[in-house]
């Protein structure tokens, strides 16, 4: 058994030889520590089943590159892919009808696959250079809980089981980010089968929050989308409708924490914005936080006097909420400047929210 | 020393004249009426409606303290003036103290940047003012007399509440502070106006809420007591918040106006004991000798006999602002920071430089 850090530059070039030659990697995802073998591989899939004690007929869902690369593996139609967009890549693993072209045992035996694109560079990596789909299954024994460090799995093997594995890539102590919430899209009506961080509502169009550290996922979650999908520098601004109390400052919190943020955020009710200057930045473009209440709003001429305009500076994310309350004349000026991002918090029952944006 | 003191930090327009910790004017533009000609004024939170009326509002200050004579020989226009009564005032003027944070970014500017002109137009010596410490300091204003005459003993622990903070500071001495709790979310006053609003009531909701509380049944409706079971002394009232707005929703408008007392004194009660809970606990574990209580909030009379019965039980005395003007944002209370700051020789080194600070922080 052979063990190498993330850290090492050779670890994923590693990881993809061994996997090409049918062998049984432990790596780290935007989750959980995986165990990755080249799905399209019999010998090596009926490895992995024998080292998770698994029986043959539950499915093993498979980490692709892009919605491209799914296609050759399962069924998209135009609804799937509108959902693959919104949620891939990102903690989701979707199951819709396989196209048969993995080795048996990874589809389901009524032939449905599950396809993760995973939210991680080092995932991503490593799928290019194999060019086949791997398997994305949790590394750990069937029925028990998935594991955060590579210490952690190592204590729970027998010494058969360790010397099953060929290459450990070893990313250190994972955060604490749940297993992928599964949606299974195969049927007409959508079904999550698993809940993770992240969990879709009915449509698949929005997602549900049952808690404040929920919402925090979510924000997460869907800022990290808008950054990636947004062309220019313009400052990205997320309006963030709803009734009170619908997590609308606590999702703006979690962003500004995501930018790296230190200290208390509090509301800015009373001071109409509060501005977060971003030195540690995450993401080096972006400079600047911006957390607007616009709750005491009544007239578009107090926004000119706080020089509204002038504060949607290029490498600011801004988070407003009632942005409602600027009028129809400034939210089409603001529209024009900005990168407009809505986000509709409803309220669903007492801990309970839908997000849609 | 004589003093002016500035203050832009949110919605008013307040200057102030002391003379070393007596307050000889103390003049705040949305609660004073101003004299017509130099345009009467309204409460808004607009940047240039503090700058339309900071010179008249300091000119007024400088008239009121009387510290100089504003006699003119002939009819001239306002805006001359203006600038004449600050010309004058400024021959007696020693030290000028401004409000640099925390408060609303471009409304600071205003008053800072007016500080900084004066400053260095007049060459006076510059003081840049924390706003909170200007509300905690507020119990030892005196007026043109040298009244009331206090000798609170520290260390001491301040309660500070408005619609832009809720703190707990623990003050060793005058310029010495350490912040033991203060608000994660909301502020107790924004909590307060927010529900006021959720009633279909108007803004600013405290002083609405405190009228209608008085014969109302506090006991009418059952609401959450946040963070009661943690042991810090941080508050969070945006819970509070949601909780009254779930259960308000439910009602149909004939229903909310038939209890509006009964739910406005429900609300209250839970906001205040909230406050009082955290502040009591605070109160055990620093044993501190003196407490103080001050901002916006302090006007509710309810809220201060409930802050003097927990002094009684704990045995403690409690200082609350003296005047009215003193609870809600003013500059007098700006300059009596001043004033301790002046004496400590703490003054602004390079006067061109000074920059407004929206969220500065107090002690640590």
């Amino acid at each position: 058994m052979i063990r190498i850090g993330t850290k090492d530059k050779k670890a994923v070039e590693m990881a993809a030889d061994v996997i090409k030659k049918g062998g049984l990697v432990l790596y780290p995802s935007d989750t959980v520590y995986i165990l990755a073998v080249d799905a399209t591989n019999k010998s090596a899939v009926e490895k992995l089943i024998g080292f998770k004690d698994r029986w043959a007929g539950k499915a093993i869902s498979v980490a692709v590159l892009d919605e491209v690369m799914a296609s050759e593996y399962v069924e998209l139609d135009d609804n799937a892919k509108r959902l693959y967009s919104r949620l891939l890549p990102g903690p989701f693993t979707i199951i819709s009808k396989g196209k048969h072209k993995t080795a048996k045992g990874i589809e389901a035996e009524n032939g449905t696959l599950g396809i993760r694109i995973p939210d991680s560079k080092l995932i991503a990596d490593l799928v290019r250079m194999v060019g086949k789909p791997i398997s994305a299954t949790s590394a750990n024994l069937s029925g028990r809980s998935p594991h955060y460090s590579v210490e952690s799995l190592l204590g729970t093997l027998s010494k058969k089981k360790m010397e099953m594995l060929d290459l450990i890539v070893d990313g250190g102590r994972l955060p604490n980010n749940k297993p992928s919430t599964v949606i299974d899209i195969s049927e007409s009506e959508i079904k999550v089968l698993r809940r993770g961080d992240v969990v879709t509502g009915k449509s698949g169009q929005t997602v549900i929050s049952k808690s404040e550290k929920e919402t925090g996922k979510v924000a997460e979650f869907i800022v990290k989308k808008i950054i990636e999908k947004s062309k220019d520098d313009k400052a990205i601004v997320l309006a963030l409708t709803g009734d009170l109390g619908c997590g609308k400052t606590v999702f703006s919190r979690s962003v500004a924490r995501m930018f790296g943020v230190e200290g208390k955020i509090t509301s800015p009710t009373f001071f109409i914005f509060n501005e977060y200057e971003i030195t540690k930045s995450k993401t080096t473009l972006i400079t600047k936080f911006l957390h607007f209440d616009l709750y005491r709003i009544r007239d578009k001429h107090e926004l000119d006097e706080i020089n509204f305009f002038d504060l949607f500076e290029k490498g600011s994310v801004a988070c407003v909420e009632w942005p409602e309350n600027m009028g129809e004349e400034a939210l089409e000026e603001l529209k024009k400047k900005v990168n407009w991002v809505p986000i509709k918090f409803e309220y669903i029952e007492e801990n309970t929210r839908e997000i849609q944006y | 020393m004589i003093i002016l003191a500035i203050d832009t930090s949110c919605d008013d327009t307040s200057a102030a004249v002391l003379m070393d910790d007596r307050i000889l004017a103390n003049v705040v533009s949305s609660q004073v009426d101003l004299h017509k000609d130099w345009g009467g004024v309204v409460p808004d939170i607009a940047m240039r409606a503090h700058k339309e009326r900071i010179e008249a509002v300091i000119a007024e200050a400088i008239k009121r303290s009387q510290i100089s004579d504003l006699r003119f020989q002939k009819h001239i226009k306002k805006d001359e003036k203006i600038k004449e009564i600050i010309a004058k005032g400024m021959e007696k003027i020693e030290v000028i103290a401004v409000t640099k944070g925390s408060g609303l970014a471009p409304a600071l500017s205003v008053g800072v940047n007016k500080a900084k002109e004066l400053a260095i137009e007049f060459d006076k010596k510059l003081v840049a003012v924390n706003h909170i410490e200007g509300h905690i300091l507020s119990v030892l204003a005196k007026n043109r007399a040298g009244r009331p005459e206090r000798q609170i003993e520290w260390p001491a622990l301040a309660l500070t509440i408005s619609g832009g903070h809720t703190k707990i500071v623990r003050i060793s001495g005058i310029g010495k502070y350490e912040v033991v709790g203060e608000t994660l979310d909301d502020a107790a006053g924004e909590a307060l106006d927010k529900a006021a609003k959720q009633m279909g009531l108007g803004y600013p909701g405290g002083p609405v809420i405190e009228r209608l509380a008085e014969s109302g049944n506090d006991n009418f409706m059952e609401l959450p007591r946040p963070l009661k079971d943690r042991k810090d002394f941080d508050y969070s009232f945006s819970g509070l918040k949601t909780a009254f707005y779930y259960q308000i929703k439910k009602l149909t408008n004939e229903e909310i106006n038939e209890h509006l007392t009964d739910y406005a004194a429900s609300y209250q009660r839970a906001v205040f004991e909230t406050l009082l809970m955290k502040y009591g606990k605070a109160i055990d574990e620093y044993k501190v000798k003196s407490l103080i209580a001050v901002g916006g909030v302090m006007a509710n009379q309810k809220l201060r006999k409930m802050l003097g019965k927990l002094a009684r039980d704990k045995k403690i005395p409690i200082y609350f602002p003296v005047k009215k003007i003193l609870n809600t944002d003013n500059a007098g209370m700006i300059g009596l920071v001043g004033y301790f700051q002046a004496l400590r020789g703490e003054f602004v080194e390079n006067k061109a430089e000074l920059d407004r600070d929206p969220r500065m922080e107090i002690g640590n």
